[in-house]
Parts: C-alpha cells; structure tokens; sequence
C-alpha cells in the first residue's frame, strides 16, 4: 500500500463523521460516535505513516491518541447521562442553559 | 494480495462507518461501529502494526463500544425524534463534506514521502534485530517516551475520578453515613432525662 491509499481512506472516513456531526443533530450519543470516528481515521493516518516512512513513532503516537478518546468517551458519556436524568432529553436543542 | 485485502476491508469499513451515521436506531449505529473497529483492526494488522492492531480491539470494542451500548440501553431513546431535523442539515453537511473530501483527495492523490527515519527509529533496523513489534514499542515507550507515558497515564486517572464524581448521585433514599454529622452529635441529643 502507499501513502495515498491510507490518506484516502482516512479522509473518507473523517468526513464521514463530519457529516455524523452535522445531521444528527437530536443525538448527542451519535455525535459522539462521530467523533469516534474522526478519531479513528487519524489513527489509520498515524499507522500508515508508520508503515510507509518505516518509522515507528507513528505506533507509540496512536497509542496516545487511544488513551485520549478512551478518556473523552468517558467523560462525555457521563456528562449525557446526568444531562439526561435532568432535562429528560438528549437533544443538542435543549442545551442552551449555559448560554449567557 | 496484501493490497487487494486492504481494498476489500477498507470498502466495508467505509461502507459501515455510513451506516453508523445515517441509521436510525442507535444500538444499530454501535454494532455498526464495532464492525468498523475490527474493520479498520484487520487494515492494521496488514501494515504490520500488530500491537495497534489487537490494542484497538481491546480498547475500543472491549470498553469504549461497550460503554456507548450500556448508555444508548440506558437513555430510552425515542427513534422518530431522534432523526427530527435531518432533512434540514442534510444539504449542508452533504455540500460542506464533498467540498472536504474533494480538496483532501486531490492535494493527496499524487503525494509522494520520501521513505526517511525522521525520530531515528527504523521498523527494518529493529526487525533485522530480531525484535517484534510489540517488543519494540515497549522498548521505545517506556524509556524515550517516558514521561508522555506517564502523563496519559495521569490524564486516565483524572477522566476515571472525572466520571465518577460526575455519575454519583447521592440520592435521599440511599442512607449514607455522614460523618462530619456523626462528630456534631451532643449528649444532649440522643439521651433525654424526664
């Protein structure tokens, strides 16, 4: 494989998640999937960097970038669950308390 | 053939990652999401990334696929709502991401890198050493890429208490022992003298 084929792959899924992010708007948890997949796709480019440069710093990278999306799925998928014991909805439109 | 499999298992990650975007139900979309994982798992394992590879299974169809199943089961969604508004952003999103997409496959589709060490670890070098690749990660990662260990490490333990302190509720029909109210008590509270 040469670097173009991860690079392509990997920004077909990144815009996948970024149109999740766009018309999901009811679903924070698909949102949140969204962003798993954005996440994803940048470890698909951190690997296959590894694989085509012959450089394993691209592995010990990826593994980083895993440890960060473990802890932000914790913590976003607490912050839904309190959200919706409060309001009874998981929509992005009834998020508006913070506003000023 | 290593290049056919890799053609194979990215058209089906690829064609899963839409499915979990645009189905409905939601305990669809994270089946369809572990698919996609062990998907993009399989194109790991053919860049001769085997630790990523089998780390990824574990993290993310182990724990993080599981957590998003237990909070989607949890929630109750209402599947009808759920899809509200989404011929609405639909023409957006489609122009915006094709926009994205077009401007990335462009700039990389006649990209080319110059193969060249450029943190000075060489995969080649440690395998003509006889070490594997799992055997060569710990050995960078535990020595050159100590602290930046250490620190997620720390950044794990700060979203477990995180996630904790944010999903405990102290609920009144639970009785809890209140120690600072134990300490308070006076004789004269408990033992009354008629």
């Amino acid at each position: 494989m040469t670097s173009a084929n991860y690079l392509i792959l990997s920004s077909i899924i990144f815009s996948i998640g970024f149109l999740g992010i766009f018309i999901n708007r009811k679903n924070i948890i698909s949102i949140l999937m969204s962003i798993e997949l954005m996440l994803l796709a940048t470890n698909i480019n951190f690997v296959g960097f590894s694989n085509t440069l012959d450089d394993l710093f691209g592995q010990i990278f990826a593994l980083f970038v895993l440890v960060v999306a473990a802890a932000e799925a914790a913590i976003g998928l607490a912050i839904l669950t309190i959200f919706f014991k409060k309001s009874g909805s998981i929509s992005i439109d009834t998020i508006n308390k913070l506003k000023g | 053939m290593t290049t056919t499999l890799f053609y194979i298992f990215s058209t089906v990650t690829i064609l899963s990652s839409f499915f979990v975007v645009f189905s409905s139900n939601p305990v669809h979309s994270v089946l369809f999401l572990i698919f996609s994982f062990f998907n993009v798992a399989v194109i790991f394992l053919l860049s001769d990334a085997e630790f990523i590879a089998m780390t990824l299974v574990i993290v993310y169809v182990g724990a993080v696929a599981v957590l998003f199943l237990f909070v989607v089961m949890m929630l109750n969604i209402n599947e009808v709502l759920v899809k509200e508004g989404f011929l609405k952003y639909f023409p957006l999103g489609l122009l915006l991401m094709s926009v994205f997409l077009t401007e990335l496959i462009v700039v990389f589709k006649d990209l080319e890198f110059i193969r060249g060490n450029n943190s000075g670890i060489s995969i080649s070098n440690l395998l003509d050493q006889g070490q594997e690749n799992t055997k060569s990660i710990g050995l960078f990662l535990y020595t050159d890429f100590f602290i930046i260990f250490q620190i997620s490490g720390y950044l794990l333990l700060v979203a477990m208490i995180g996630a904790i302190v944010l999903a405990y509720d102290n609920q009144l029909s639970v009785k809890s022992q209140s120690i600072l109210k134990q300490k308070q008590v006076k004789k004269d509270d408990i033992i009354k003298l008629k």
